[in-house]
């Protein structure tokens, strides 16, 4: 019960941060893949950076709950390109739509119902996947540690620092 | 183009997300948004096609018939409803006036006004996101912010190809508009 609760809570903040951060915003994801308005991507670094920063910290003191994704590298780079026409096409990923839907945006409505529709398809098409594009090639649940032997914050104070430096000192916004 | 900003800017959402994730991993386990919409699947297709969803090898995983699948994830994102529920009645009048409404000026510049195409984009774009981040095993939320903060293989991987291809189709997408 109160894992629940402690589940709400985090999604009504993350909700909450990428309503007024603009991450709903069509012409700033647009803009973004353009590479014309580096809000986003500015946004985006800003987070994975204090997140990594904050992740191996915790880590350094035994308290992350980490979970790490598998590298099956047919379905991840499959399954990445079809996302990324989705991204484009929509103008929301699937946390956005949810959050967008919520705003009352009529869009983001149809990216949710469509969503729905899609992991239907997959669970359906998921044996025929399963034996082509996820068991094999299955590189397994590793990071950046595993694969250099590097504890982990070594690796995570340069990488943090060199995601903040992108966002605040080299990413310039390009206008038309 | 883009003089308008948002309620709050880049600087304080990316801190404001990387705290969230860090506090989120410290209590139960990283964000993530995709796999609750095969959880919503799976419950409904458990009262609605019972006996074709327990056949499912991968719906079966999800979405139990006692709970329904709500656990810590599925709350996640019916907060993150409430959330942008809650913070865009209250804020309304500080959001941009570009970022409102379900036609955005953008699109309509380059495809018309017409509302039943741009929601047919929306849908089918829908169809192809959850699709590939099912494959992919996560999408935005859980590949991108939360994987590369934990420094994944696979999140670095995901990254790289949802980024290359979402930045080649939005220039096929505009390429009139130089």
């Amino acid at each position: 019960m109160q894992t629940l609760l402690i589940g709400f809570l985090i999604g009504c903040a993350f909700g909450a941060i990428l309503y007024m951060g603009g991450a709903t915003s069509y012409r700033r994801i647009l803009g973004t893949l353009l590479l014309k308005d580096m809000w986003i991507i500015k946004l985006m670094a800003t987070a994975i950076g204090v997140g990594t920063l904050g992740v191996y910290l915790l880590d350094l003191n035994g308290l992350a709950n980490m979970s790490i994704k598998p590298a099956y590298l047919g379905g991840v780079a499959v399954g990445g390109v079809i996302f990324g026409i989705g991204w484009a096409v929509s103008g929301y990923c699937p946390g956005t739509c949810v959050v967008g839907s919520s705003e009352g945006k009529l869009d983001a409505i149809f990216t949710v119902i469509g969503g729905l529709v899609g992991a239907l398809l997959f669970s359906m098409a998921y044996p025929a996947l399963e034996a082509t594009l996820i068991e094999p090639l299955n590189f397994g649940a590793v990071t950046l540690r595993d694969l250099t032997g590097v504890s982990g914050i070594y690796l995570a104070i340069p990488f943090s620092a060199m995601l903040l430096g992108l966002a605040f000192f080299v990413l310039k916004d390009r206008y038309d | 183009m883009q003089e308008e900003k948002a309620i709050i800017s880049w600087k304080v959402a990316g801190i404001a997300l990387g705290l969230l994730l860090t506090l989120a991993t410290f209590l139960v386990q990283p964000l993530g948004v995709s796999t609750q919409f095969v959880v919503t699947d799976a419950a409904v297709g458990h009262r609605v096609a019972p006996e074709a969803t327990a056949k499912n090898t991968y719906l079966k995983k999800y979405g139990e018939k006692e709970s329904w699948g709500v656990g810590y994830g599925w709350m996640l994102v019916f907060g993150m409803f409430a959330g942008g529920l809650v913070t865009s009645r209250v804020l309304r009048a500080k959001q941009p006036e570009a970022d409102k409404g379900s036609m955005p000026k953008m699109w309509e510049s380059v495809f018309g006004g017409s509302r039943s195409k741009r929601f047919a984009a929306a849908f089918g774009g829908g169809v192809l996101l959850l699709f590939g981040a099912r494959l992919a095993g996560g999408c935005t939320s859980g590949h991108m912010i939360s994987g590369i903060s934990q420094m994944a293989l696979s999140s670095f991987i995901f990254g790289i190809f949802t980024f290359g291809t979402a930045i080649a189709v939005a220039h096929l997408l505009y390429r009139q508009r130089g």
